[in-house]
């Protein structure tokens, strides 16, 4: 019914490409969400979905129809604004009833209708208020209500909880994925937010200057991200650059510049040249850090007389940072400073300026050419 | 379609604030345009290109004089009201009741009066001060008119400016006064700047008020220039108004430049 | 001069003041204005009033010293008085409609533009505003006289057979008047639509409002207030219009304030052009009220509609 197609989509401000290309198929009933740093075309591609912006070429379809020609006010879409947009000079239930109102429904109609979509958004009771009167979270769900009330086939949301601060923003996102799924509508999610991202969506698509990266299920982009800059943007992580040294069938081995060599698979049809220089994300939290006086045991291999030695390293804890549930360690090894993350319940306390050994198993290792593209392992 | 319709209503939105900008703008051409006739007739367009007008211009004593009036005028109103709406804004900004926002709507409200009654007014009461036609007289009435805009443009200049950092002087231990003058005066200058000059442009420009108070020796520019007018359509009043229209050109870029036309438009 | 003698020569600036508590010190330096406004504005019109209760006499401006309603009486009673002032309050009310509906429409336009264009659309209405009276009246002589270019150009276009009367006729005076008055009103406008939000316009085509819709559902109530500016500036102004009538208007386009003029400076009867100026006054204090009680309520009321 309504599933929408970008087929192609630019649009161009002046010399400024805002979206480059972008083609995705967005299925009935999901909800999408549009994660990239500000100024990557998420926006502006949600805009051109609205009809808000005309593209500068390509096709937009809702539901099988081509609605490339049409303004905002004919499509089946509605959004809901970042700062919300309340009207106003209009109170709660006539921001509400407004759309019903543009659709030439009948003053009692659009009101008791009106009525009706506060209630489910929890805000009955507050009809006669003018929206100046309330709260952000209380905004938030008048302007839901407003944009479901013209029952439309897809709603926009651009950056609605950006305004919030951390705890109501969490309340909204669970409260906005029970909306999903009573409305059963497709909703496209517009954020810069990582956690907010991988909280509601049921595919996330991440775009960086002006083009579509990588669409896939949250667990999907967490753990197979397609380039670098996916890698950077999703979250906290060690960056190492150092130089193939070895390839043979099904793996490869990098010389780090401060001293670990690190060892992965490389998947089957991967043409990965020796001497060539790329990059390795090594995650927190799949890092393991014990005491260096205990490192018999385990997965680590191959200890050299130093300590370094295959995806494993020695160094000194520099600093320790209690953020919450997990504690991070930032150890000092031969200059080069990397950080591990534990969970507070996990056992051995470690303290600044003990000496330590990192290790990391080798299939969670991300390998990246210089280009930024992903070496397959 | 329906985009089709819509290029069709932004055309007429293009065009219908297109030909206001001509209408607010082809006038003060025409004039400026009048100003090279050739003949003694205000033709547009001009027959002809000379500057004949502009040496009657400058040949003429009169019209001299009235300049100098206009100068005079013009530079005690800007002192005046420079100094009265820069105070009363910095005060009422330490200091907000009931009282003191009764100030803002006495000191519009010469704005809101036609200029003919302000005018009539004033004649009648500086008539008993035994004011009458003294330069006095017109740069208190211009003083009334340019004090509102010095205020408004103070007004938003003190709002927007950083209060913290005069409670970092004071908490260094400056004195008010050294800090409004080392830490407050030096972020408000261009405010203070573009409200001077266009305290001046007010002035200059004033008709009505100066027609009233003013006398054979003190009539300004545009007093002058109406008196010509009522008696012969000459070329040489588009000269003086070429003259005035530059004036208030310079001033706007001046303006423009040390703050935005932006934010001076909003406030006049 | 070093940065100590200076600053010591600030701290003497601030003894006097030392002692005085914050807000004093802020009223003292309000004071300037106050005073100015008292001796300025408000004692002059007080002036006006007792003049007005003068006794008319031949020679000198006024009686001193008497008191009578007789210049009153006599502006109330006169069918020319009366005429005056109907005619400056219909000048005043169709120049106060087409100024305020082209001015909002202007308003709007650069709120919508942006870049080069905004800036020059905002120029085209400072540099006017900034320009005398007698300019922006003279300068419609030579477009709208007989012979001028408006009448020139439809003859060329075949508009026109024979040359309109616009210059001087009632029609010249009401281009010239809203001319005069429509900066201040687009920027009037123009301030209070520059502090909404698009997005709101963004949010009722969204919800299905075309165009010229969204803009009379969500733009215009929430102009309102800067209209009501608007139209209070224009009236008053256009009724108290002076310049244009008399440059650019015939004999029959004689307006209060030309007559108050005439009774002040040609025929020396101060009584009667301030018994004129203080009873135009009051008329327009309260047509100016119910205006803008009227205009206001229009945008203001949350609860009409829906």
């Amino acid at each position: 019914m309504s599933k929408i197609e970008l087929e192609n989509l630019s649009k161009s401000f002046g010399d400024l490409q805002a979206v480059d290309d972008v083609s995705v198929s967005i299925r009935d009933g999901e909800l999408l969400c549009l994660l990239g740093p500000s100024g990557c075309g998420k926006s502006t591609t949600m805009r051109m979905i609205s009809g808000l912006e005309t593209p500068t070429s390509g096709r937009v379809s809702i539901g099988g129809e081509d609605v490339t020609d049409k303004s905002a006010y004919e499509r089946t879409t509605s959004m809901v604004f970042q700062n919300w947009a309340l009207f106003p000079y209009k109170s709660v239930l006539e921001n509400v009833a407004f759309g019903l109102k543009m659709r030439g429904e009948g003053k009692q109609e659009r009101r008791e209708h009106a009525r009706e979509m506060l209630t489910r958004v929890h805000m009955d009771g507050y009809e006669d208020h003018n929206p100046t009167e309330l709260s952000g979270g209380q905004k938030q769900r008048v302007a839901l209500a407003r944009s479901l009330a013209v029952d439309p086939d897809v709603l926009l949301l651009d950056e609605p909880l950006s305004n919030l601060d951390k705890r109501l923003r969490e309340e909204m996102e669970i409260e906005l994925k029970e909306i999903h799924e009573e409305f059963e509508k497709t909703f496209v999610h517009v954020t810069h937010n990582q956690d907010e991202a991988f909280t509601l969506a049921d595919r996330i698509g991440i775009m960086n200057e002006g083009n579509l990266v990588q669409v896939g299920e949250p667990s999907e982009v967490y753990h197979n991200p397609k380039n670098r800059f996916i890698e950077e943007f999703l979250g906290d992580t060690n960056f190492v650059s150092g130089e193939v040294s070895a390839v043979d069938g099904d793996g490869a081995v990098v010389e780090t510049d401060f001293g670990a060599t690190i060892e992965f698979p490389l998947a089957a049809d991967e043409d990965l040249s020796q001497g060539t220089t790329v990059t390795v994300s090594l995650r927190p939290e799949f890092m393991s850090l014990d005491a260096a006086s205990a490192t018999d045991g385990g997965q680590k291999t191959a200890a050299r007389a130093d300590g370094n030695g295959s995806n494993t390293v020695v160094g000194t804890i520099d600093t320790v940072l209690y953020r919450g549930s997990t504690i991070r360690y930032f150890v000092e090894t031969n200059g080069e400073s990397m950080f591990v993350e534990r969970s507070v319940t996990e056992e051995g306390e470690l303290d600044e300026g003990d000496a330590v050994q990192v290790s990391w198993p080798a299939e969670e290792i991300l390998v990246f050419r210089p280009d930024g593209t992903r070496v397959e392992t | 379609m329906a985009l089709e319709r819509e290029s069709v209503e932004n055309a007429l939105f293009k065009a219908g604030y297109g030909t206001i900008f001509a209408f607010m703008l082809v006038p003060l051409v025409i004039v400026i345009a009048t100003s090279f006739s050739p003949s003694g007739n205000l033709d547009f367009p001009p027959a002809g290109f000379s500057l004949k007008w502009y040496s009657a211009f400058f040949d003429n004593i009169d019209w001299l004089r009235a300049f100098d009036n206009s100068l005079v005028i013009g530079a005690g109103t800007t002192v005046i009201a420079t100094f009265l709406g820069t105070t009363a804004a910095f005060g009422l900004e330490a200091r907000r009741d009931r009282w003191t926002q009764l100030l803002v709507p006495v000191v519009i409200m010469p704005l809101l009066i036609p200029p003919v009654i302000l005018g009539v007014t004033l004649l009648v009461y500086f008539n008993e001060m035994g004011l009458r036609s003294s330069y006095v007289s017109i740069i208190l009435a211009h003083t009334l008119w340019a004090t509102p805009l010095v205020f408004f443009v103070m007004q938003s200049i003190f709002q927007r400016f950083d209060w913290e950092l005069r409670d970092a002087g004071m908490d260094l231990g400056a004195n008010p006064i050294r800090v409004f003058v080392h830490v407050v005066l030096p972020n408000v200058k261009s405010g203070i700047f573009v409200s001077a000059l266009l305290a001046f442009i007010i002035s200059l420009q004033e008709f009505v008020m100066a027609l009233f108070l003013s006398s054979y020796g003190t009539r300004t520019i545009p007093v002058l220039a109406w008196t010509t007018l009522r008696q012969s359509l000459t070329p040489i009043v588009s000269v003086v108004s070429t003259f005035l229209i530059l004036i208030s050109l310079v001033g706007i870029l001046l303006a423009a430049l040390a703050t935005n036309l932006d934010f001076i438009a909003k406030r006049l | 001069m070093s940065v100590t003698t200076r600053n010591s020569l600030l701290d003497r600036v601030w003894e006097p003041f030392r002692q005085q508590p914050g807000s004093r010190r802020a009223l003292l330096l309000m004071a300037p204005l106050m005073v100015f406004e008292f001796f300025v504005f408000i004692a002059p019109f007080l002036m006006l009033l007792r003049i007005s209760l003068s006794k008319q006499v031949r020679g000198l401006p006024y009686e001193a010293g008497t008191f009578t309603f007789e210049a009153y009486s006599e502006v109330l009673s006169s069918e020319f008085f009366h005429g005056l002032i109907t005619y400056s309050f219909k000048l005043g009310i169709i120049a106060t409609l087409l100024t305020v509906v082209l001015a909002t429409f202007y308003a709007y336009a650069i709120w919508r533009s942006e870049g080069l264009t905004r800036t020059m659309l905002l120029f085209s209405v400072v540099l006017p505003l900034l320009t005398t009276l007698v300019i922006k009246t003279y300068a419609w002589v030579p477009l709208l006289a007989p012979r001028g270019t408006v009448n020139e150009l439809l003859m060329a276009i075949g508009v026109l057979q024979s040359p309109i009367q616009l210059v001087p006729n009632t029609t010249g005076v009401i281009v010239g008047q809203v001319y005069i008055v429509f900066p201040y009103a687009t920027l009037a406008v123009y301030s209070v639509l520059s502090t909404l939000d698009w997005e709101i316009v963004e949010a009722a085509r969204d919800l299905g409002a075309s165009r010229p819709r969204s803009f009379f559902e969500v733009v215009l109530p929430q102009a309102m207030p800067g209209v009501a500016v608007a139209t209070v500036v224009s009236f008053a102004w256009s009724v108290g219009a002076y310049a244009a009538p008399g440059l650019l208007g015939a004999g029959s386009d004689r307006t209060f304030a030309i007559e108050v003029e005439t009774q002040m400076l040609v025929g020396f009867n101060w009584p009667v052009a301030t018994a004129l100026s203080a009873i135009m006054l009051v008329l327009m204090f309260v047509s100016v009220v119910i205006l803008y009680t009227a205009l206001n309520s229009v945008g203001g009321d949350v609860s009409h509609g829906a």
